[in-house]
């Protein structure tokens, strides 16, 4: 079943009077519930305006055309008000970003409990749940430092434990493993594909890497702000296949 | 906590900001205390004459009276609507006093009980006994602000115009004209008043029978108004007969001025510190526009930004405004300790200035972060997290 699904997804930035960007040219894209999907393709291709769209961190441009549709399980958010969109980002969806995107005055478990707070969670349901996120990143013994005196790979789990605190139904990662070594790089993948099998939850990752993107169920290929390939849905090992929708 | 950590993220510039509104707050404060003091004695002042009329000749407030005759108040006595005529003497302590903020010291002769009870200013002795009736000789009653000047006690003989008199009482504060006064009899008032004329008059002025002013009480149901025109008509122009409403005519126009000083104290203040505040937090906002980014993105609503900067830009100018109310009480109550030695106790901080003075500048702070808040409210939350 498909949690997301866009149709006619058009994005034009206005640079200054004259320069305008199109950066995504009408686009249809369905993503399946508990998927781990990666979008890739080159600088410019348009791949982190759809993750955008997608996210609902900005509205597809209300076309000429046919109109843009984007469905979230099965819900129009394709016309919401900004308000009404950030409700959803807040409750049902997760995101991590390659410069991790920490807020530097706050410790690691106070950034995780910001997302509870805007999910209207508060208190100490929202500690309990900081501290869970935060320990199965591993870092539950790093919960009150700050974000300056951690590594890059710990910031990242951070970000990643942010994302999940409210066990949102889909998580947006735009290059998570960007600013890591290959390492980490595999750690933060491994978390991904951990959640994504215990707990059913959608992952769409923007990445440049091909090892990034091999990682995943699928990958869609963009280029030039057009899909050129939807990608084939590859063979998940079986134990994880019939872990999925155990748990899903 | 976060709040005040997010301040301490730039110390330079909060420290900055809220010294500049500190100074402004300070500022009010003394002078919103000066002007509780001011106020406090136009006010005492006011109530005193509200019910009463004043005759004298030549103007009190020129000092270039002439003494009245004991025999004006028979005649004051006999005009329709008066209740009771009590002649007093009203001179100053001592040639030299300069003019001071306030009222100044005056020794004041008066017949005690001649105002038949019509007295409505209450006054008290804090120690020791009021004048009465029975009194005579050279006895005196001191305001409380004189008493605290001379450094003296019931018992104890003082000078007042190189003469001995023997305190008998220190009266409670009025906040007004009679804390600096000497109250004497008239009949002693009379023999002090007398040596201050110029040898040609006192040749010809009998000491036991001058005034400066009579007071003139009117009978029940009489306005003071109305008897000022019956006292006019029965005295004749020569004199003058002053009511409640000359007084505060008078007078109000200082509290007018007072309140104007206040005024602009105020604006400067709201404006030399709302510019600094709004700068403040406009930088802030400029600074942590990724930060902001981040909120947005995560889930965090326009109205929690806003929110958010508004509470920081109104913790600045609490802080400000308690530590601007800290100086100007630390100022005020030096002022004071200094100003008491010779009776100039200038300020009264009340707390409804210290709690207006500490919520303008919450509010200022809070009015100030409204235009910083709304710009990082509208930021995009993508173009925001891209911001370097």
């Amino acid at each position: 079943m498909a949690i997301l699904e866009g149709r006619n997804l058009r994005k034009t930035y206005r640079l200054s009077k004259r320069n305008t960007v199109e950066a995504l040219k009408g686009v249809e894209v369905s993503i399946d519930k508990g998927e781990m999907v990666a979008i890739m393709g080159p600088s410019g291709s348009g791949k982190s305006t759809l993750m955008h769209i997608l996210g609902l961190l900005h509205a597809p441009d209300p076309n000429h055309g046919p109109a843009p549709e984007l469905r979230l399980a099965g819900e129009d958010v394709a016309a919401l008000s900004d308000n009404a969109r950030t409700k959803i980002r807040a409750r049902r969806m997760g995101f991590v970003f390659q410069d991790f995107n920490l807020v530097p005055t706050l410790t690691a478990i106070e950034n995780v409990m910001l997302a509870c707070d805007y999910a209207g969670i508060g208190g100490k349901q929202a500690r309990q749940a900081a501290l869970e996120a935060l320990g199965l990143v591993g870092l539950a013994d790093r919960a009150d430092h700050k974000p300056s005196e951690l590594s890059g790979g710990e910031q990242q789990r951070v970000a990643i434990a942010r994302a999940l605190v409210n066990k949102p139904e889909i998580i947006l990662a735009d290059e998570p493993t960007g600013n890591l070594d290959s390492e980490r790089s595999a750690e933060v993948l491994a978390l991904f594909r951990q959640f994504n099998r215990e707990h059913g939850q959608t992952i769409v990752l923007v990445t440049h890497d091909s090892e990034v993107g091999e990682a995943c169920d699928r990958i869609i290929r963009m280029r030039d702000g057009r899909i050129r390939d939807y990608g084939q849905r590859v063979e998940v090992p079986a134990m994880a296949a019939a872990l999925v929708p155990v748990l899903a | 906590m976060r709040l005040v950590r997010d301040l301490a993220r730039r110390k330079l510039r909060s420290t900055l900001t809220i010294t500049g509104i500190a100074i402004g707050i300070m500022a009010l404060v003394v002078f919103g205390s000066m002007a509780n003091k001011m106020n406090a004695l136009i006010n005492g002042g006011s109530k005193y004459y509200a019910d009463k009329d004043i005759v004298s000749i030549g103007s009190m407030f020129s000092g270039s009276f002439q003494p009245l005759s004991l025999s004006d108040v028979d005649k004051i006595q006999k005009v329709d609507g008066v209740a009771a005529a009590s002649p007093s003497i009203d001179m100053m302590l001592d040639d030299t006093t300069t003019a001071t903020m306030g009222t100044p010291e005056m020794i004041s002769g008066f017949v005690p009980g001649g105002d038949k009870g019509l007295e409505t200013f209450p006054m008290t002795a804090a120690t020791g006994r009021l004048l009465t009736a029975s009194d005579s000789g050279n006895i005196t009653v001191l305001g409380s602000d004189l008493a605290r000047k001379l450094n003296a006690k019931v018992g104890e003989t003082i000078k007042l115009r190189d003469v001995n008199f023997t305190v008998i009482g220190i009266l409670a504060p009025t906040l007004t004209a009679p804390d600096k006064d000497a109250q004497v009899t008239l009949v002693a008032a009379q023999q002090l008043f007398v040596k201050t004329l110029p040898p040609l008059i006192q040749s010809k002025v009998n000491a036991s029978d001058i005034a400066t002013s009579i007071t003139v009480y009117p009978k029940a149901g009489v306005d003071p108004e109305t008897l000022k025109a019956n006292l006019k008509a029965a005295l004749g122009s020569s004199y003058t007969v002053m009511d409640g409403k000359d007084f505060d005519a008078l007078l109000g126009s200082i509290s007018t001025i007072f309140s104007l000083v206040l005024t602009g104290v105020a604006m400067l203040s709201l404006l030399v510190g709302g510019l600094s505040t709004i700068n403040t937090m406009a930088m802030s906002v400029a600074e942590r526009t990724r930060e902001i980014g981040i909120k947005r993105a995560i889930g965090a609503s326009r109205w929690r930004i806003r929110r958010e900067v508004v509470l920081e830009s109104a913790a600045i100018g609490l802080i400000a405004g308690l530590i601007g109310l800290a100086i100007g009480a630390a100022m005020t109550t030096l002022f004071n300790d200094l100003g008491r030695a010779s009776g100039n106790v200038l300020f009264e901080l009340t707390l409804g200035t210290a709690l207006t003075a500490v919520a303008f500048a919450t509010g200022l702070g809070a009015v100030a972060g409204f235009i910083p808040a709304w710009h990082a409210s509208r930021l995009d939350p993508v173009t925001a997290l891209r911001y370097e």
